[in-house]
């Protein structure tokens, strides 16, 4: 087995007096993907944002590529590519302009033009990045984030508001990605996603790691969890997520009738 | 040093596409010189006197264009970043967010010089501006000035919550400042009253310390308004970066 890209071990994160991570502890090796899910609120931004140096952790121990990457960013991110959850650029900048100034930030940088191309962009370069479509925007925060050559990519929510046909051409970059052996971090909502892509999944739930493992385990893992008359011998992997899932009221028209 | 070499290409791009910063920064200044050149003409300032008017406006504008890159360019730039986290994206990367802040302070720097190099320019075209300071110390109480502007409008980004509260801030000061000074409206035309309204101003000190120098008074004729713009350089960057210190960037 090749030796682990990202190793969190106790991980730990309060904002004020809110627990948002709890002894989390899991690790990545190279052409890995992981899931990392749960409901909102669970985390999984918290944690993701530990690994990419954006916060401090309470305690616990973060390595990637056997560097701390609070108190070593600029050499961890030259290993590192990033899709954040919520990414704004600087106002009347264009995309080619954005492009030329991440290529600046990294001693080996890829080939933009050659991924704008790929990733169905070229003809938008000298547009202003305000005015591209949200499904633009996100192809134009992958290829930020594949700029340096990355060793580990990091995608939080990847194809949150892209079309059906924009997923599916995501998800075969990602396994392209993954071949290459660059470990991938997937926060993502969408099970089928996960499906399709993930190797092991990390589930949080307020913060605690309620399951790490295999993709195949998970099934085990809800097993355990639910009662016998509720479990599903051939659920897929979102019947599994719900079945354990917290249950929110739904809207009923009372109040509104 | 090559990353801040690579962003400040681009802001000084982004700073250009930004009609109110170019407007108020280079062109604003020199219009402002056109139309009191207009008024008063190039007379001397009393009768007999080598000084004339214009040889007095023209540092008073040196002062203006401080306060426009300095209490409104940067700090509504820096405040932009931070609302939209995009500083947040920067720091994802290899150059992190301190690049990209310095940046920004070196581009409204530059286009600082850029304003008061084009105000001196037009002032000797046209109504034969002479600056009579040593060059060494105009240019220490430019900085001096820069320094005070640049650190009052970083402290701005560090109180304002978000960019609404940050203009706020810098409207309402670069405004005051800027009638209320002597950067636009000779001070000999004040009335005592806003005179000492004046005296509480940094600004004032500012444009009291260029229009001296540049009338040739050495630098220590003017240990007051050095102190004063020294002092609040230190203490507007200190505070400013106690309070980024305190608050969650992310």
């Amino acid at each position: 087995m090749s030796q682990a890209i990202v190793e969190v071990e106790g991980l730990n994160l309060s904002y004020k007096k809110v627990h948002a991570v709890q002894d989390v502890s899991f690790s990545v090796t190279p052409g890995e993907i992981l899931a990392v899910i749960g409901p909102n609120g669970s985390g999984k931004t918290s944690v993701v944002e530990c690994i990419e140096g954006l916060r401090k952790p309470d305690s616990g121990q973060i390595l990637v590529s056997g560097k701390n990457p609070w108190l070593h960013r600029r050499e961890v991110y030259q290993e590192m590519g990033v899709q954040l959850q919520e990414a704004e650029y600087p106002l009347r900048i264009r995309v080619e302009e954005l492009c030329r100034l991440f290529a600046g930030f990294y001693e080996r940088p890829a080939d933009w033009k050659l991924l704008l191309t790929q990733l169905g962009l070229a003809e938008k370069r000298r547009r202003p990045v305000q005015k591209l479509s949200g499904g633009e925007r996100q192809r134009l925060s992958i290829l930020l984030a594949l700029m340096g050559r990355p060793k580990l990519l990091i995608l939080d929510e990847l194809t949150t508001g892209l079309d059906p046909e924009v997923r599916q051409n995501m998800w075969s970059s990602i396994e392209n990605i993954r071949k290459g052996g660059v470990a991938v971090i997937l926060v993502s909502h969408y099970l089928d996603e996960v499906e399709a892509l993930a190797d092991d999944i990390l589930f949080l739930e307020h913060g605690k790691q309620m399951f790490f493992g295999a993709k195949q385990d998970f099934r085990d893992y809800v097993k355990s969890r639910v009662p016998a008359e509720k479990w599903e011998e051939n659920a897929t992997l979102e019947r599994l997520y719900l079945m354990i899932a917290p249950k929110t009221a739904g809207l009923t028209m009372e109040g509104i009738l | 040093m090559r990353r801040f070499a690579v962003v400040c290409k681009t802001e000084l791009q982004l700073f250009t596409r930004d009609f109110f910063s170019f407007f108020f920064a280079l062109v604003f200044p020199v219009g402002m010189l056109l139309l009191f050149g207009s008024i008063y003409g190039n007379v001397p300032l009393y009768e007999g006197a080598e000084v004339t008017m214009m040889d007095l406006s023209v540092p008073a504008y040196f002062v203006m264009v401080t306060g426009v890159t300095g209490l409104m360019s940067l700090p509504l730039t820096v405040a932009g970043y931070k609302e939209k986290k995009i500083y947040k994206r920067f720091d994802a990367t290899p150059a992190g967010k301190m690049t990209v802040m310095l940046a920004q302070v070196f581009v409204c720097f530059i286009m600082t010089i850029l304003g008061i190099l084009l105000l001196l320019a037009a002032g000797m075209l046209l109504y034969q501006v002479r600056i009579r300071g040593s060059f060494l110390s105009v240019s220490v109480s430019l900085l001096f000035s820069i320094g005070g502007m640049f650190s009052m409008g970083f402290l701005f980004t560090a109180v304002g919550r978000d960019l609404k509260s940050t203009s706020l801030l810098c409207y309402l000061f670069y405004f005051m400042m800027l009638f209320l000074s002597g950067a636009t409206l000779p001070k000999m035309l004040f009335p005592d009253s806003v005179k000492k309204i004046s005296a509480l101003l940094p600004m004032t000190y500012a444009v009291d310390l260029m229009q001296g120098v540049c009338a040739g008074d050495s630098l220590s004729l003017h240990g007051k308004e050095l102190l004063i713009l020294g002092a609040l350089t230190v203490i507007c960057t200190a505070a400013g970066a106690l309070l980024y210190r305190k608050k969650d960037w992310t």
